[in-house]
């Protein structure tokens, strides 16, 4: 299969960084192709299947690479480098699903009651507010703002039941940052996001990242409860049919909550990026 | 509970008053599994968003927006669904035909067998293509009805009920069952 330029000339994740306790996988996938990430002393290296040296950036606490040649810098997070964040990796889950509907459901809150049912929303407090979402061109990015949502344990630093404010932000086809008001400092936004390493048009590897003000709880409960999370919604990115994202309107049926699913399947749309896309109603 | 009707995933549900109904596995809202949802009385409510549908399968609640009376194109994908002798049929598209009288028979258990549905009706001496087939009566094991379902290429559901008798019976006839499946899945390795 070649693959659109669209999909090519981009970053995507492939290892956590190398200051980072876990070392970097040795082999991995990336759109089908078999790449190897390697260690020159501290430098990480990327190799392509047929040995050609893939272009890397280190940032936002994992290795990112590239099949093509972008033409653009990953995306800067300028929020996550302010003074007093814990910045916390959270490691790999594979999940049987296009890399697309990994993101859309990172910007779902309409599914928290059922899904992630007393941590982050509960019956009966399942309805979605109106919220603003456009795609701003200047960036060419799509942004979602007001959303708030009834949450009984918005995070692991929450007690007991607030309503949660959050922003989302899709700057790259497989990338999105959520900022969601943050308990113990009111005024300041925590910095949840989700790296999605297409590994197949139906399979993928996420990597939640976070930057948050957090100094109390210990890094492993930090990574426990963003991966249980994230099992919960494995459990529902493995069972939807079909795998693969429908970009054309008709075969799902959308509603005022989903207006950011809107916005991001018109995106991809419109700068042509299919991969782990369905174009034509089946 | 997840189904399939020739090469369609279906859902297939009861209602706490005993109606049931058979959709395409799919929610028409984001494509979640319906299989997956869960009974609320009269209605199945999706395990994703929660929307749910009533027993016709049209849509009469969307949480994410309580006010909103669902509008009526929104519905799930049907099939044609008939709870008759202890047995739910379903079919793509309604028959012009009703369910073939199985007789005095009550229903016993159904099996998953590795084997097609052409491997297990060679197994009973009967012609293949049958869909409904009988094992005869050995000792204490009353007759058979078995109800076969093509689950795949190798792969079939074996819905077997039993005529009417006791307990004791209806266990030996079971084991019966279970050995059927151990010599039609044998049967298939060696071939
Ligand atoms: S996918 Fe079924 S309610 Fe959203
Ligand atoms: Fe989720």
């Amino acid at each position: 299969m070649t693959l659109p330029a669209a999909a090519i000339d981009e970053w995507y994740p492939v290892a956590m960084a190398p200051d980072r306790p876990l070392r970097p996988d040795q082999e991995t996938t990336l759109l089908g192709e078999r790449v190897r990430v390697l260690l020159d002393g501290q430098e990480p290296r990327v190799e392509a299947n047929d040995g050609r040296n893939l272009p890397v950036i280190v940032r936002h606490g994992h290795v990112w690479t590239s099949l093509g040649a972008p033409k653009h810098d990953l995306f800067a997070i300028p929020e996550g480098e302010q003074p007093g964040r814990r910045l916390v990796e959270c490691g790999a889950i594979r999940v049987r699903c296009s890399p697309l509907r990994a993101v859309e459901n990172f910007l779902d809150i309409a599914h928290f009651p059922f899904v992630h049912t007393d941590i982050l929303g509960s019956e009966p407090h399942t309805e979605v507010n109106r919220y603003e979402v456009r795609i701003r061109e200047e960036v060419d990015e799509v942004w979602a703002t007001k959303v708030t949502f009834y949450q009984p344990q918005a995070a692991k630093s929450a007690q007991g039941g607030i309503t949660t404010e959050y922003m989302y932000r899709v700057p790259h086809p497989t990338c999105s940052v959520l900022y969601k008001t943050c308990p113990p400092r009111p005024g300041e936004w925590d910095i949840i996001t989700l790296f999605v390493q297409p590994l197949e048009e139906d399979l993928c590897q996420v990597w939640p990242w976070m930057a948050l003000f957090d100094d109390q709880t210990p890094q492993a409960d930090l990574i426990q409860f963003q991966q249980m999370i994230f099992l919960q919604d494995r459990s529902i990115l493995e069972n939807q049919i079909p795998r693969l994202l429908p970009l054309d309107p008709g075969m799902e049926m959308p509603t005022r909550a989903d207006l950011t699913s809107v916005a991001y399947r018109r995106w991809l749309k419109k700068r042509g990026y299919h991969y782990g896309a369905q174009l034509v109603a089946a | 509970m997840a189904s399939v009707c020739g090469t369609l995933e279906v859902a297939v549900w009861r209602s706490a008053s005993g109606r049931v109904a058979a959709w395409v596995d799919r929610c028409p809202h984001r494509g979640m599994r319906l299989s997956h949802g869960f009974v609320r009385g009269e209605m199945l409510s999706c395990i994703y968003h929660g929307w749910r549908f009533d027993g016709a399968g049209r849509c009469r609640k969307i949480p994410a927006h309580p006010d909103l009376d669902p509008p009526e194109t929104i519905r799930t994908q049907s099939l044609a669904c008939l709870d008759a002798q202890g047995v739910i049929w379903i079919a793509s598209e309604a028959p012009a035909v009703a369910p073939p009288d199985l007789g005095n028979v009550v229903p016993l258990r159904s099996l998953t067998f590795e084997a097609g549905i052409d491997a297990v009706a060679a197994m009973t001496g009967e012609v293949p293509d049958r869909s409904l087939l009988r094992l005869d009566a050995h000792g204490p094991v009353p007759p058979l009805v078995l109800l076969l379902q093509a689950l795949g290429p190798g792969r079939s559901a074996v819905h077997a009920l039993a005529a009417p008798t006791g307990t004791g019976a209806l266990v030996a006839a079971s084991r019966a069952l279970e050995d059927f499946r151990r010599r039609t899945e044998a049967q298939g390795i060696a071939a």
